[in-house]
């Protein structure tokens, strides 16, 4: 999602990131096999309301795979009781999961998502700016990361994950680009905590609110009042 | 008309640091064209930075002194209060800008102003439309060329309406006819809109006749000296390499294109690098040069072919092929990968590929002659400019990789230093028959060391002195 | 970096500027790579029944991000907003699991935060470090219990579980971090 502001299509992105996270944390404490599979489906009926890539959507379903397995198989192995509900949950969990940052990541501009978020949940404009002029240099990133590699080996040394001289040079880099980058920004008149034109128009209508409200009362009802298997 | 005024200004970087500046005084006169020179790590950017405001919100201590705009003190101005007074281009464009797009950029900028959306749009309107960028309007800056890419920063100062108008070594990633565009439209702000203009380079070269005044950064007096721009450089003649007959050598390249987006920089480029050589590869500012030597570090892809003693590069494994390929890079502390300045030596010699060579008696010498001895126990971070580039240099000797590419090794030596790097260097290519390339803006001192050279324009790739083996 | 000495970072404890922003998520930027790299090695662990073991042996580098935020910048919130802010890129660049990266992100924040809390932000040094670790160790495994369903496992599998995340986040966001902070005072270019 590094495509900048698009047409918005479908919900909000701030309605999305609250049926995301709102879901997302009682999730963790449901034991659902069905309930996982209910959520992991809608998600999927959304991307395909939305007609997302259906060949991205698969790749990313199909590379999951592993993961739920993984989860499914060691609670098969060393599942204490119940193991073929546990293994069943904690396998479909991972794929409602899934879904629920795909309806999201899947469908909302990077740029969008965190204006949304600062119209609607009030995030500083120095976070909203900071993080995209951060991830506009996300390609040089990848670069001087194989730089700082060769420059190493140049040296007959491997800077290997665990060294600490491999993130000296990360927090050097970092520290002087993020200076170039914010004193331009400043240079262009960016203050924080000032007003600014808001010119992306991002509407929320109050519906999306109930929606997304509504949702996420119904899943803890029904996770932690019906209990289905 | 903004009147802006530094008066009786000392500055340092610290509380505790010695001044950069003691006592300047310094009013450009509104409407005018200044330069202001120096050597790099002079103080060009500070002073640069202390006019937009930037410091001491950046850093810095103001000892004494103050920088007014029309008499209010621009520190005490919020950033989108002083933008509408001066905003600066900085020296590296690709990190001056938050946004993708242009639009969104010029959009991003004018928005901080708090100016209405209709207006928003119709100064992006104006400004696109006078530096004919409205083409660009939709483009990723990413995919645009260092020249383009300022002529965009441009755009949002004189969206922002900033009266002066700093450029902080513009020039360093744009080649020749971006640099004449950018100084044309300069001059144009300069006589239609009154825009006052101080631009800082270190390379006086195509400002006879274009500028008003000249100004030099005085290191010793930590202060501005002015000084006729009648003394300015009419054009810098070049001087040529005296080339040599060219020897054979382990790293050759064929039918090599290289491309930046959908932007070809090179062309089917064909050369061996010869052994026991120093060439010298020349080339306008974003000709490709640098990117020439990341594909030939494998740091990015190509199209063609690169081999090492006949074995194509993608059969060598990164690890080996960094000790065949070395390069001195141009920004130093991407070299360096310990704190101290001579842990990065003891490194080296560790890993030396001749040490027999390189005993601790050579280096020890080498070190002395680079005048680097007293520094060694010092953190390279904290090295002037030029013992940086020294220290990178000797490191990558000690190494002793059989082909190693220099990108920018003399910026910021002073005549004394480039002298004795260059004599090291060329001893050391001979005594181990390395071949050795070079970038390097700066001709003058340094050809007469060269056996060769290579002219990068065009996206071809040529030899156009030493002959041919 | 040529004006090396002109870049000392000046440290607010309490405001956030565009510059600390900026500096964390390029960061996080980083580490989206190096997660990468590791999740080669989680990968082939995890779709295994040693998954569990394998959460729990790379954890410490998951979490890294969060106390290196903290010791650099020693500000409030700076472990759990440098966790968010890394999972941010985590989620926007790298991965399509969104909302696991943002709660993750800010449970394993908020272990590492109420280590430096329990010194008052008093200390970011070895001692920070340690209350770092503990909490992080503690507060994260809590979430496991629920959220990977380690209530599930036997006392004796949860144990060895708990011993091999303590020595993950101890060793990577406690001495590591502890490593990275000594070495980027030595430079001088951050005070």
């Amino acid at each position: 999602m590094t495509q900048t502001a698009d047409t918005p299509r479908g919900l909000n992105a701030a309605t999305l990131t609250l049926i995301m996270i709102g879901i997302g944390f009682p999730l963790t404490f449901a034991q659902s096999v069905w309930l996982n599979t209910i959520v992991a489906g809608l998600g999927l009926l959304y991307l395909i309301a939305l007609r997302v890539s259906w060949r991205k959507v698969s790749l990313i379903l199909l590379i999951a795979l592993p993961l739920a397995f993984g989860s499914w198989i060691s609670f098969w192995f060393f599942g204490t009781v119940d193991r073929w509900h546990l293994a069943w949950m904690y396998g479909s969990r991972v794929y409602a999961y899934l879904l629920l940052g795909m309806i999201v990541t899947m469908t909302v501009s990077t740029q969008r998502w965190l204006v949304s978020l600062h119209l609607h949940f009030h995030l500083p404009n120095a976070f909203v700016f900071g993080l995209l002029g951060a991830l506009n240099m996300a390609d040089r990133v990848r670069h001087e990361f194989r730089r700082i590699q060769y420059s190493a080996l140049m040296r007959g040394e491997n800077l290997r994950l665990w060294n600490p001289l491999l993130y000296l040079r990360i927090v050097l880099v970092s520290l002087n680009w993020s200076n170039d980058l914010a004193e331009a920004m400043t240079s262009q008149g960016f203050t924080e905590n000032a007003p600014r034109t808001e010119l992306i128009a991002d509407p929320m209508p109050a519906w999306q609110w109930g929606l997304a409200g509504g949702l996420i009362v119904i899943y803890c009802a029904a996770a932690f009042g019906l209990r289905p298997w | 008309m903004d009147h802006f005024a530094v008066t009786n200004l000392t500055f340092a970087y610290a509380e505790d640091a010695p001044p950069i500046f003691q006592e300047l005084t310094f009013a450009p006169e509104p409407g005018t064209f200044n330069l202001l020179t120096g050597p790099s790590g002079s103080g060009k950017s500070t002073l640069l930075k202390l006019l937009a405001g930037l410091y001491p919100q950046y850093g810095g201590v103001i000892q004494s002194g103050q920088v007014t705009v029309n008499d209010t003190e621009i520190s005490t101005l919020q950033p989108f209060q002083r933008a509408a007074h001066v905003a600066m281009l900085f020296q590296n464009p690709s990190r001056q800008f938050a946004m993708r797009t242009v639009l969104e950029q010029l959009q991003f900028a004018l928005a901080n102003l708090q100016l209405s959306p209709p207006e928003i749009d119709r100064r992006i309107q104006t400004v696109l439309t006078d530096l004919h960028l409205t083409q660009f309007t939709h483009r990723a800056l990413e995919t645009l060329s260092g020249g383009e890419q300022q002529r965009v920063a441009l755009a949002s100062v004189l969206a922002l309406g900033s009266s002066l108008i700093l450029l902080d070594e513009p020039f360093a990633n744009v080649d020749a006819a971006g640099r004449t565009q950018l100084l044309a439209d300069l001059k144009t702000l300069q006589r239609t809109q009154h825009k006052t203009i101080i631009l800082a380079d270190h390379d006086l070269s195509g400002y006879a006749g274009l500028v008003d005044q000249l100004y030099h950064v005085d290191g010793t007096q930590r202060t501005l000296l002015q000084e006729s721009p009648a003394a300015l450089p009419a054009t810098t003649p070049a001087t040529p390499v005296q080339g040599q007959p060219l020897t054979t050598g382990p790293l050759a390249w064929h039918d090599l294109s290289l491309t930046v987006g959908d932007r070809p920089l090179i062309t089917a480029a064909q050369f061996t690098l010869p052994a026991s050589q120093l060439g010298l590869l020349s080339g306008d500012n974003g000709a490709g040069k640098s990117t020439l030597f990341a594909a030939l570090t494998r740091q990015r892809r190509y199209a063609g072919d690169i081999r090492y003693q006949d074995r194509p590069a993608k059969q060598y494994k990164l690890k080996q092929w960094a000790l065949q390929v070395a390069e001195v890079y141009q920004n130093s502390p991407d070299q360096f990968i310990r704190i101290q300045a001579s842990d990065e030596l003891a490194l080296s010699a560790q890993h030396s590929l001749h040490p027999t060579y390189w005993t601790a008696e050579r280096i020890a010498q080498a070190a002395a002659r680079l005048n680097l001895a007293a520094v060694l126990d010092h953190v390279s971070y904290a090295l002037s400019g030029g013992q940086q580039k020294k220290l990178q240099v000797l490191s990558m000797l000690i190494m002793g990789q059989p082909v190693l590419l220099l990108d920018e090794p003399f910026a910021g030596l002073d005549q004394a230093s480039l002298q004795a790097v260059l004599t090291l260097l060329q001893q050391t290519i001979h005594d181990l028959q390395l071949s050795a390339l070079v970038v390097s803006h700066q001709r003058q001192g340094v050809v007469s060391f060269m056996d060769y050279e290579l002219h990068l324009a065009d996206q071809q790739l040529q030899l156009i002195a030493g002959e041919a083996a | 970096m040529q004006h090396a000495n002109s870049q000392v970072a000046q440290v607010n404890p309490v405001r956030w500027t565009i510059r600390d922003v900026i500096f964390l998520a390029l960061i996080g930027v980083f580490f989206g790579i190096i997660y990468q790299l590791w999740s080669y090695v989680y990968y082939a662990l995890a779709a295994t029944p040693l998954k569990p073991y394998a959460n729990d042996m790379t954890i410490g580098v998951w979490i890294m991000a969060g106390p290196l935020a903290g010791v650099l910048l020693r500000k409030v919130g700076a472990s759990v907003i440098g966790e968010l802010l890394a999972a941010a890129v985590e989620m926007m660049l790298f991965s399509s699991w969104g909302a696991a990266d943002l709660i993750s992100g800010f449970i394993q924040g908020i272990g590492n935060e109420l280590g430096f809390a329990a010194t008052g932000y008093k200390n970011w040094d070895k001692l920070g470090l340690l209350m770092s670790t503990i909490g992080a160790t503690i507060v994260t495994f809590a979430w496991d219990w629920f959220q990977s369903g380690y209530k599930a496992y036997t006392p004796t599998m949860n144990i060895t579980l708990l011993i091999i995340r303590f020595v993950s986040i101890g060793f990577f966001s406690g001495v590591l971090v502890y490593w990275i902070r000594q070495l980027v005072a030595k430079t001088g270019l951050l005070k």
